[in-house]
């Protein structure tokens, strides 16, 4: 998982998704994962899933390297799957795209969505120590991250981790953690310390971007709903239906054509290269 | 591995419900017992530890996608309670980049807060038992401990998953058509094969739980030489 590029997307994105509110976009990621828990039919999951992969192409992000984040949990789901093998292919398909469709969402919303935005959009939910819990942990994750980047070359240089040395690797890794625990923690009290100075109360601003709702926030809801409509119909419907094949063709046609526009148009990574 | 990786949809609602209420109910009682605690002091430890957990979460180790979870490291250090809040936030965060399920974050702060809570109270045991004077031994022994025992919590919550009330009382009453969804149901109908899955993870933890037994042992043994205060000094 790369923090540092999830990060970066969020902060130098110009797609619809990012001129969208945090709150719209937490309510869209909503709808799908709740589209995603009531449905069982293997189609509208691939459909969900197809439709997702079409956002992320519209947000002209690195479209490989978002997937690759979100499909981490697909290995646990078929381990999963595995586990509940019996014998149906689509049953298994089932699990690992329930696993894909959701991870994309919420990475979907992480990498258009600058990290204050979310946590202050959940802000008023949350009580005073966990929301600057999740403040300093989302900073503390950046400290640590430069951290190990020196540690891992400083133990390299110095012959720390090296081939066939297993034990002593274990032993010098795990004294290098304990290093960075002692050091983050340093740094971290000195970046509170900061923030209780320039009169931080607890309260975690969302930067003032996005202030009013407009035709992005619109376009992620009428998308968001249209996700959870169209599983709740085939739901609905109970025996299996035609349905879910139509809404596969539909989300496959809109993969297919926006893949196409957007090589056509050498448009991919517009957005956020500059 | 202690910790679900299930994804979204597979569990039944009403046990991803309970497990939200449970968190819930923890959550404002270990907010409660920190109340006396100056946040000023603690609040950078819980995110310092909290970043230190999803760094370990996020680093797999070997080709099974195995990673270390360090919660017994955040059990020493930061005491249960704040403990518990710290997963809370780790679970949250981790969910967001789409590591285990939305949903299942209650269930998983449940196993994991066990898994680090289990940890603080075990040390503290084996540190009255042993009285080593390095610390390694005590850490590496309540890691494996709390391990295997959230690993069992797990498994127990899939197994409970698999004797819901709705299917308990469905028997006897299903008609036709209900029940079955469109592709694939008779897989979510059957439930997960719970021996399977029980001999599948006790087959791939023990190597997990084995590492970062040692790799805790060693980090809190540095840790002591050199911030003893943060191993030794008072946890709500």
């Amino acid at each position: 998982m790369d923090v540092s590029a999830i990060d970066y997307y969020a902060n130098h994105g110009s797609s619809f998704l990012h001129g969208a509110r945090a709150l719209s976009k937490i309510i869209f990621a909503g709808l799908v994962i709740a589209s995603v828990v009531i449905s069982n039919s293997f189609y509208l999951l691939l459909a969900v899933y197809f439709s997702l992969l079409t956002m992320v192409i519209w947000t002209r992000l690195p479209v490989l390297k978002i997937v690759t984040i979100a499909a981490y949990p697909a290995i646990f789901a078929l381990i999963f799957a595995a586990a509940s093998w019996n014998g149906s292919w689509l049953g298994a398909g089932v699990i690992v795209l329930k696993a894909l469709s959701a991870a994309l969402a919420m990475v979907i919303l992480i990498v258009t969505t600058p990290y204050p935005d979310v946590f202050s959009s959940i802000d008023p939910v949350l009580p005073r120590i966990i929301r600057e819990g999740l403040l300093l942990t989302y900073r503390s994750l950046f400290v640590l991250l430069e951290l190990t980047d020196n540690l891992v070359k400083g133990l390299r240089v110095r012959g720390g981790l090296t081939h066939g040395r297993y034990i002593k690797n274990v032993v010098n890794f795990s004294s290098g953690i304990g290093l960075l625990l002692v050091r983050g923690l340093d740094i971290s009290e000195k970046f509170y310390g900061v923030l209780n100075v320039r009169g931080y109360s607890g309260r975690i601003s969302g930067g003032g971007r996005h202030e009013k709702t407009g035709v992005n926030d619109f376009t992620a809801l009428i998308i968001g709903a249209l996700i959870f409509g169209a599983a709740l119909v085939i739901k609905m419907n109970g025996e299996p239906s035609a349905y879910d094949r139509y809404v596969l063709a539909v989300s496959l046609a809109a993969l297919v054509i926006s893949t196409v526009y957007v090589i056509h148009t050498n448009t991919r990574g517009r957005a956020w290269k500059k | 591995m202690s910790h679900m990786h299930i994804p979204d949809g597979v569990l039944p609602i009403w046990i991803v419900t309970a497990g939200w209420i449970v968190t819930a109910l923890l959550l404002a009682f270990c907010i409660r017992r920190v109340s006396s605690i100056e946040l000023k002091r603690k609040i950078p430890l819980i995110g310092i530890i909290s970043a230190l957990m999803i760094v370990g979460m996020t680093l797999e180790i070997v080709p099974i996608a195995y990673h270390i979870n360090l919660t017994v490291l955040a059990g020493i250090v930061l005491g249960p309670a704040l403990a518990f809040i710290s997963v809370f936030i780790v679970d949250l965060i981790i969910s967001m980049f789409g590591h285990g399920g939305v949903t299942v974050v209650g269930l998983n702060t449940i196993i994991i807060g066990a898994e680090a809570v289990l940890g603080y109270y075990l040390f503290q045991l084996f540190r009255e038992v042993m009285a080593n004077k390095s610390m390694f031994r005590e850490a590496a022994l309540a890691a494996f401990l709390s391990l295997f025992l959230s690993t069992s919590i797990m498994l127990g919550i899939v197994y409970a998953s698999n004797v819901s009330p709705e299917k308990i009382e469905s028997i006897g009453h299903l008609a036709p058509g209900t029940g079955s969804d469109t592709n694939g149901p008779e897989l979510l109908e059957n439930g997960i094969n719970f021996p399977r899955f029980a001999k599948t993870v006790f087959i791939l933890c023990p190597v997990g739980w084995i590492l970062e037994s040692v790799i805790t042992g060693l980090i809190v043994k540095y840790v002591f030489r050199v911030r003893p205060d943060l191993i030794l000094s008072e946890r709500a």
